[in-house]
């Protein structure tokens, strides 16, 4: 018999020992009403024992308090269910703490029965499950899903697993009930007949999983047994069967670490006996540094460490909590959590140690996988070539990357300064000239929950500003609020510079183009205008777009406005050709400015290409040449008035010239002839002032045949001028001086030229006023004639000469030799010298010129000129 | 005609026609002077006796016609003009501008030297009325500044009682007036004086008709 009091004490010392493994526990008596919970669990709840007791309302449970309100139904109709079946509890919920979060637990329970099977009370524990298990990994909707009484009425009986199934069979509940992750396992199921069939057994977390397996149930010659003799470790193996039935593995041991108890699955999983585990392997105790069977179950690299800590823990007495790897049957090995504690007599000495092994290789692996993957996120987050940054929702700086935290050269943390928010703080590492705009746009991101975007400077550690692009989007909670801020924030300072380079470059290139004196425009590729520059804007007066009118392409219509009618057809005939082939294209064309004046341009423009060598796009430029245009006509013009005027005047000027020359000595002769006659005829005559004046004659005479004689020399000299020429260009060009005017004077010229005749060394100019003159003297020969005024000119080979004629229907000569002596003129306004020097140049070419009467009137001037011997084709 | 009361001065830059004018005016008992170009006239003292200037149209310096315009506006010798190839509006503009004659090279004897004559003839004329006129306004300065108003009053041919009405003085003192002026003039009669009022260019301020009707 068992009294209440001695029950409540029987479930008691329970809780304490999975309290003493667990770290906390609870008891209540048969009825569910709590006489125990642990202290520490208590404060974390923030509640006392009695308000566990005592409902809140009307039929509800005292812990309803801290059960999140959807899981506490299931909760409590699940604890209202063992308490009735007396079937193991386990139920996964929420469970409000004291900081007013509510956070995942699993709370489990078991009953303790006495010698007639009457549930003496509950002891259980409660396991945060939301602290070491990922969210991903946490089974949530089943729990809630599927009510716990339901899916454990699913799972098989162990009494249908065949005997040598069930350990696996529970160790893979149990690590579904602990991990939360559904185990599969294969078992041999036995069947109505008696006979096994293999099946697999799928276990869900949040299965009910009883481990209460008899010992004595189990097969004589399995390799697993109670040892014989428990000595005085009776207590811990009491102990050690507490805890396996909350854990599932547990043992027992003696002072010296000697095993007095294993659970069945302990053994089997490990494939070791007790007897295997308690074989010495070295002379030694264990305690003296022997090792024990068990060494063999401890993975090689953790056993040292393990083996020490127990020994100091078996000395000392004190709780040994270790991990290692656990060499598993199927050759596996798996981390294992092992928490063990010793058991005192009355005396306090120690008389056993009892203890649990708890798989926690998904743990480990979790955690090593987890650890590998935030290592990797955070060598991405720090490796990422850009700022990464987290705002909380008031804007305070809760994170930086490393490069970011290099860059400032603090990290988020360092924000913190005195008199300054966080947020005011890192406003001040923007440049003083966007730091207000920065403000301002993050104020009202953070107001908004609008995305933050934007581009400012920010402070490096060195205090060089960089330029950055930045953005930052919030991250919001289920109900929608914004919990954190991420932000991304760029360098772009070499891509600022290099924009700012390339549009100041931009810029002064356009300029350049704006600026240059010259007419620059662009076309596409089918030559429709796309760009103008300043100067060709203002010339035309409009713009590219002004000419998109009706159904002409603005080409065609900005063409038609701007060409001289008189140029159109040539200038769209050879742009069109330009774009159908794309050949360079240079035209000189009128081209209509804004006030309407045409002026002439020279156009040029020329295609440009793509790497692929089409064409992109049509470039040209088109100078203003209407004065060049406008001089080049009038030089022209002048030039040859020049050149009419210096054949026409040469010859007079000449001759004017010759009379002045001549006239100085002549006058000084007839002065001094004077002189001498009066002094001669003087009373009495004065022949010595005679004499002086007669010797100043005959000087003064001399000087006037100097005259004549300088002007025959200065033909004779120009003799290396010559070169050898035809005389077909030099008649051509004499006829051309003379053209306009045999034109005004109603006369032509009729020139007919033998042709090859052979070249004539002669000097161009000379030659051709020699021709100006005769043809020109014929001319005037014709002035007062009626009939048609005709000059013409022959030239063909004579001999060893080329004779040119140049003959007029005028009066005809009458002193066919005078006319050639100098100062002899039958002109009213003639100098009388134009034949005398003609002949000089003729005669001084080697050739001669004469006058013969022509038929049937008027006179014919004929010249010769020497063939040049290496000449005669 | 002495052959030291009168001049000629040649200018022409041909050292030749210089030596010739210089012998044929020489075998005519004529002095000369030669210059080879107008500066060189310009600068060169000369002699205060009857003068004429045979003057090359052509000169290195100064176009013979500009020499003439340039030396126009003070007292000059006539100019007789040479050229070597003379052209009508050249000569008309030296006449107009009051040359002598205007003759083309080779010239002869005889219309040289009837032109050389004419112009030294035309110089002493001028020459003499240039000095009769210096006399008169040396004589005029020596008038007093009262005898200066009064003689204009006189040669306007008012009566002796209006000019002395005129200057506001008795008829007696402007007869003593009027007798020093008839005397400082040299002047035979009233009509004289009149003429030597006209050579001085005299203005006439007064006439009898208008100063008469005034008094009336």
């Amino acid at each position: 018999m068992t009294t209440a009091l001695g029950s409540a004490a029987e479930i008691l010392r329970a809780a304490k020992i999975v309290e003493g493994v667990v770290g906390n526990a609870w008891a209540t008596d048969a009825d569910g009403r709590f006489i125990y919970v642990t202290p520490d669990a208590l404060t974390f709840l923030n509640l006392t024992l009695d308000d566990l007791n005592t409902p809140p309302e009307e039929g509800s449970l005292g812990w309803k308090r801290v059960i999140h309100p959807e899981d506490y139904e299931a909760a409590a109709a699940t604890w209202r269910h063992s308490l009735r079946s007396g079937e193991p509890y386990n139920v996964e919920h929420r469970m409000l703490l004291a900081n007013g979060a509510y956070g995942w637990g699993r709370s489990t329970g078991q009953p303790l029965h006495d010698g007639l099977g009457r549930i003496l009370g509950w002891y259980g524990t409660v396991i945060d499950a939301g602290v070491s298990t990922s969210a991903d990994n946490r089974p949530s909707s089943q729990t809630t899903d599927a009510p716990v009484h339901d899916a454990a009425s699913n799972t098989p009986p162990l009494n249908l697993v065949h005997p040598h199934d069930r350990p696996a069979a529970e160790q893979a509940m149990a690590r579904a009930f602990w991990h939360g992750i559904p185990q599969i396992v294969s078992y041999r199921r036995r069947q109505a007949d008696g006979s096994y069939r293999w099946a697999e057994l799928r276990a869900e977390p949040g299965y009910a999983v009883s481990v209460d397996v008899d010992p004595m149930v189990s097969k004589p010659g399995e390799r697993w047994a109670t040892s014989d003799t428990l000595g005085e470790t009776v207590e811990a193996v009491r102990g050690a069967r507490a805890v396996e039935g909350l854990f599932g593995a547990a043992f027992a041991f003696d002072p010296s670490g000697t095993f007095t108890y294993a659970t069945p699955i302990a053994q089997t999983s490990i494939a070791l006996t007790l007897e295997d585990l308690n074989e010495p392997l070295s002379v030694n105790s264990f305690l003296d540094g022997g090792d024990l069977g068990w060494k063999r179950s401890v993975h090689p690299d953790d056993y040292e460490d393990v083996a020490a800590a127990l020994r100091r823990c078996l000395r000392t007495g004190e709780q040994f909590h270790h991990e290692w790897r656990v060499l598993r049957t199927s050759g596996q090995w798996v981390w294992h959590r092992f928490a063990v504690r010793p058991t005192h007599d009355t005396q306090g000495r120690i008389t056993g140690w009892y203890g649990v092994g708890i798989d926690i290789d998904v743990y480990k692996k979790t955690e090593a996988a987890l650890r590998e993957r935030e290592r990797e996120l955070s060598q991405l987050i720090d490796m990422v070539p850009s700022h990464l940054w987290r705002l909380s929702p008031d804007g305070e700086p809760t994170f930086f990357n490393k490069r970011m935290a290099d860059f400032l050269g603090m990290d988020a943390a360092d924000m913190a300064s005195p008199g300054m928010s966080r947020l005011d703080r890192l406003i001040a590492t923007v440049h003083p000239d966007d730091a207000a705009e920065f403000g301002n746009a993050l104020n009202r991101s953070l107001a908004s929950g609008e995305r933050f975007a934007m581009r400012y400077r920010l402070r490096r550690a060195d205090g060089v500003y960089h330029w950055m692009s930045s953005r930052a989007e919030p991250l919001r909670n289920e109900e929608d609020r914004i919990v954190q801020w991420y932000g991304l924030c760029h360098d772009i300072d070499d891509q600022v510079h290099a924009e700012d380079a390339l549009r100041e470059s931009e810029r002064s290139l356009r300029q350049l183009i704006e600026t240059l004196p010259a007419l620059i425009y662009c076309a596409a590729p089918d030559g429709k205008p796309i760009y103008r520059s300043q100067q060709l804007r203002e010339f035309l007066g409009f713009n590219l777009e002004d000419k998109d009118e009706g159904a002409r392409s603005r080409l065609v219509g900005t063409l038609d406005a701007i060409i001289h009618p008189d140029d159109l057809a040539v200038v769209k005939e050879r742009y069109g050709h330009s774009l159908e082939s794309g050949e360079p294209y240079a035209l000189q064309h009128r081209l209509r400015r804004s006030d309407g004046e045409y002026r002439w341009v020279e156009t040029r423009t020329a295609a440009m290409r793509n790497a692929e060598g089409a064409i992109v796009q049509w470039n040209g430029v088109c100078f203003d040449i209407e004065d060049q245009v406008r001089a080049q006509e009038e030089l022209r013009l002048s030039q040859e008035s020049l050149a009419r005027a210096s054949q026409a005047a040469s010859l007079a000027e000449l001759s004017a010239s010759i009379a002045h020359e001549v006239n100085q000595p002549l006058a000084a002769v007839v002065a001094n002839s004077h002189a001498c006659q009066r002094w001669l005829n003087a009373d009495p005559p004065n022949l010595e002032r005679a004499q002086k004046t007669v010797e100043r004659i005959t000087r003064d005479a001399n000087s006037a045949a100097d005259v004549v004689n300088r002007i025959r020399a200065l033909f004779r000299q120009s003799a290396e001028a010559r070169t050898g020429a035809s005389i077909t260009g030099v008649v051509a060009e004499a006829r051309e001086v003379l053209t306009e005017e045999a034109l005004r004077r109603g006369a032509r010229m009729d020139v007919a030229v033998e042709s090859g005749l052979p070249t004539v060394r002669l000097d161009r100019v000379q030659i051709q006023q020699v021709l100006v003159n005769l043809i020109r003297n014929g001319l005037d020969a014709m002035n007062s004639l009626a009939g048609p005024r005709i000059v013409s000119i022959r030239a063909r080979r004579s001999e060893e000469m080329v004779r040119i004629e140049i003959a007029d229907r005028g009066r005809g000569v009458e002193f066919p030799e005078r006319i050639f002596e100098p100062f002899f003129t039958t002109k009213g306004d003639g100098m009388g010298m134009g034949l005398a020097i003609c002949r000089s140049i003729v005669e001084s070419h080697g050739g001669r010129l004469w006058a013969e009467k022509n038929e049937p009137q008027g006179a014919k001037f004929i010249f010769t000129l020497p063939i040049e011997p290496d000449a005669t084709p | 005609m002495n052959v030291h009361d009168h001049i000629v001065f040649v200018i022409d830059d041909d050292v030749r026609i210089q030596e010739a004018l210089e012998e044929l005016l020489a075998s005519h008992g004529i002095h000369a002077v030669v210059f080879g170009s107008a500066g060189e006239y310009i600068d060169a003292e000369k002699p205060d006796v009857a003068s004429c200037l045979v003057l090359d149209v052509e000169l290195p310096d100064i176009n013979g016609l500009d020499l003439q315009r340039q030396i126009a506006e003070g007292d000059h010798p006539p100019i007789v003009f040479i050229t070597g190839h003379g052209d009508i509006p050249s000569s008309v503009s030296a006449i107009k501008q009051g040359a002598v004659d205007f003759l083309t090279k080779p010239f002869s004897d005889g219309d040289l030297m009837t032109a050389v004559r004419a112009a030294i003839a035309q110089d002493r004329q001028q020459r003499s009325q240039r000095a009769d006129l210096e006399l008169l306004r040396q004589r005029y300065a020596r008038l007093t500044p009262r005898e200066r108003e009064v003689m204009p009053l006189v040669v306007s041919g008012l009566l002796n009682k209006q000019a002395a009405a005129e200057l506001g003085i008795s008829e007696v003192t402007l007869q003593i007036h009027r007798r020093n002026v008839m005397q400082k003039m040299v002047a035979a009669s009233l009509a004289d004086l009149v003429r030597i009022a006209e050579r001085l260019e005299m203005p006439v301020t007064h006439s009898r008709r208008t100063g008469g009707s005034s008094v009336e």
